[in-house]
């Protein structure tokens, strides 16, 4: 989304405004549970801002931020990735579920850099199926890992077998809950039940800053029938059986043994104390709503 | 499979037919494998060529083991079979007459026996319900789906959560069950388990077998849905006929497990394409729930605690690891 605002600072300085109060809410309420995008959002418009008020042109500044802010997210990824890999040991099993870059990212480096061979149980991750690019994309790493594919159902089967978790996150709550793909949450119970380490890698831009204020992170539930089985097995249930798919569910701290940022790993309770160290406290972070208004004065309102 | 030396002389052809049904799966169900193994029984007793009451004790007890060797993973089976031999065991026979009587009333007996236990089963389980329960169900179980029809019949229960049961969503045979049973049917995908049970009130599952300590042998998620159940505390419940109940755990045995590794299971060729020979598929077919997670197994003799499940196995099979 950084990369669609980039190309559109040829509409010169009040066009680009103006392009951006259309742009920025619609974008964002068609992914409300992207808290990334959303301080993504969040970081451009302040540094915009900032900027433009300091007397710089928009055209000047706006691909120098949008540079800053992916190479910060880049280098967040490979410090995780770095920082995570510390935490494996040769011959370890590890169980993953959906897929998550940042996760995979801790994987690779303990494979591909380290020279660990590990065990990798994938979870399918139904109903969407991304366990299944996680063991692709794991395949290809070689020799020292080696996949295995299971169905979710199959997690408390074989979580005897696995040393540790290491999952994703698409939002970090204040209270230290995780929310991330449906069935997370399974797995962490799972996980606890066997005592086997249940670690989330979350850079600190997954933080969910309205969290802070009461916001509960916004549910997405799906009812796409054929989410589920395909139309033709599905058609002698239509209209007698309804299909609801919640695509995230909620992971409770307590059930989460460390979240592994790029600032470190942390106690999930304690991810506030590494957002006052960034931000300050309370964070003083600007809420959308707010920038929009800033970058309305600039448009000049009509 | 049992060497052919086992096989007793002139068993009629029917009943080398049932058993081969029974090893190849063309007979599946337990209620149905036990039902075949019992008119096995019956045939091969009315088949007896004779007047020597101690040679026909012995072919009979030849053919029970011949049968009970057809398919070692179904408990129902040994449990049939027991149930009619200990039958002419215990009358203490003088004529073959009295003896081919004593199978065939016995075969008749446990075939009557195992038709009505379903429909008891839905009866005494839908007694454990409350007006507006919510309940959630795992696979597919003819047991499980009489409670929770005696229990919509009740007017206690009209929403049922159906997990889909991955890899070969047996969900689908279930919530076609149900529906036809009247039930509003809310299917979903595995993995939605833990978000869904803050909305239930009792879970209620079948069981492929359950051994001497409890535990409950039946599809693969079973155990996470009952691992989530406790979590929640949302009571949970197994369906199961009695002779479910697997005897060979009383004597240490474990019950037999099946893990697939067919690729297709768990996705379409295409993709599997992409991970041939650098990924594996493991895909158990059973797991194991705990005692501890199962609040009560409701058979056609009762509601019992997992634990009182040696009791089941001594007084409807007369076995016990001291025998």
């Amino acid at each position: 989304m950084l990369e669609d605002i980039r190309s559109e600072v040829s509409r010169g300085p009040r066009g680009f405004a103006q392009f951006l109060l259309d742009y920025v809410p619609r974008y964002l309420a068609a992914r409300p549970t992207s808290i990334a995008l959303l301080n993504a959002v969040r970081e451009f418009l302040s540094s915009y801002l900032r900027a433009v008020r300091s007397g710089r042109s928009t055209d000047e500044v706006v691909p120098g931020i949008i540079e800053s802010i992916l190479s910060a997210r880049m280098a967040a990824k490979s410090a995780i990735a770095e920082i995570g890999a510390r935490r494996l040991k040769d011959g370890e099993s590890v169980l993953m579920h959906s897929y998550s870059r940042t996760a995979m990212g801790i994987v690779r480096k303990a494979a591909e850099e380290l020279g660990l061979r590990l065990s990798v149980y994938v979870t399918e991750s139904r109903p969407i199926g991304e366990g299944l690019k996680a063991a692709e994309e794991l395949a290809r790493i070689g020799e020292g890992v080696r996949v295995k594919v299971m169905v979710d159902s199959a997690v408390r089967y074989f979580m005897k077998d696995v040393d540790r978790v290491i999952v994703g996150a698409d939002a970090v709550a204040a209270n230290g809950a995780v929310v991330n793909k449906v069935g997370t949450s399974v797995v962490a119970l799972a996980a606890k039940e066997a005592r086997v380490n249940f670690y989330v890698a979350a850079e600190t831009y997954k933080f969910s800053f309205e969290t802070l204020t009461g916001e509960l992170v916004p549910q997405v539930v799906l009812s796409d029938a054929s989410l589920v089985a395909p139309p033709r097995r599905m058609a002698r249930l239509t209209g007698r059986a309804v299909v609801r798919a919640p695509v995230f569910d909620v992971t409770p701290a307590e059930y989460i043994d460390a979240i592994i940022t790029e600032r470190g790993i942390t106690a999930p309770q304690a991810i506030p104390l590494l957002i006052r160290e960034i931000y300050g406290w309370p964070p003083r972070v600007p809420s959308i709503h707010r920038l929009l208004e800033e970058v309305r004065d600039l448009a000049g309102a009509e | 499979m049992q060497a052919p030396s086992d096989l007793p002389r002139d068993l009629p052809k029917e009943v080398l037919e049932i058993r081969e049904d029974i090893r190849t799966m063309r007979i599946r169900g337990a209620g149905r494998i036990a039902r075949a193994a019992a008119i096995a029984l019956s045939k091969a007793a009315a088949a007896f060529v004779g007047n020597d009451a101690d040679e026909f004790a012995k072919y009979m007890e030849e053919t029970a083991a011949f049968l009970r060797g057809a398919r070692p993973t179904a408990v129902s089976l040994p449990n049939a079979i027991s149930f009619v031999m200990r039958r002419l065991r215990e009358v203490g026979i003088a004529t073959v007459e009295e003896g081919r009587k004593a199978v065939e009333e016995a075969a008749k007996e446990f075939v009557e026996y195992s038709e009505r236990a379903v429909d008891e089963i839905g009866e005494l389980g839908a007694r454990r319900f409350r007006s507006g329960d919510v309940v959630m169900t795992h696979c597919h179980s003819s047991a499980a789906a009489a409670v929770l029809a005696a229990a919509h019949r009740a007017g206690k229960v009209d929403r049922v959560y159906v997990k889909e049961t991955r890899p070969r969503l047996q969900g689908l045979i279930a919530a076609r069950v149900l529906a036809d049973a009247g039930l509003d049917v809310i299917l979903i995908p595995d993995s939605a388990v833990r978000y869904f049970m803050k909305d239930v009130d009792r879970v209620i599952v079948g069981a492929d077998a359950v051994a001497a300590n409890g535990a409950v042998v039946n599809k693969v998620g079973t155990s996470v849905v009952a691992l989530a159940a406790k979590e929640a505390r949302v009571n949970f419940y197994v369906a199961a006929e009695t002779y479910k109940f697997s005897f060979e755990t009383l004597t240490g045995e474990l019950v037999p497990q099946v893990v697939l590794s067919d690729a297709s299971l768990v996705a379409p060729p295409r993709r599997m394409a992409r991970l041939t020979g650098r990924a594996v598929v493991r895909a158990p077919v059973f797991d194991v729930t705990p005692a501890e997670y199962i609040d009560a197994i409701i058979t056609e003799r009762g509601v019992i605690s997992p634990y009182a499940a040696p009791l089941i196995l001594l007084e409807e099979y007369g076995v016990s690891a001291w025998d």
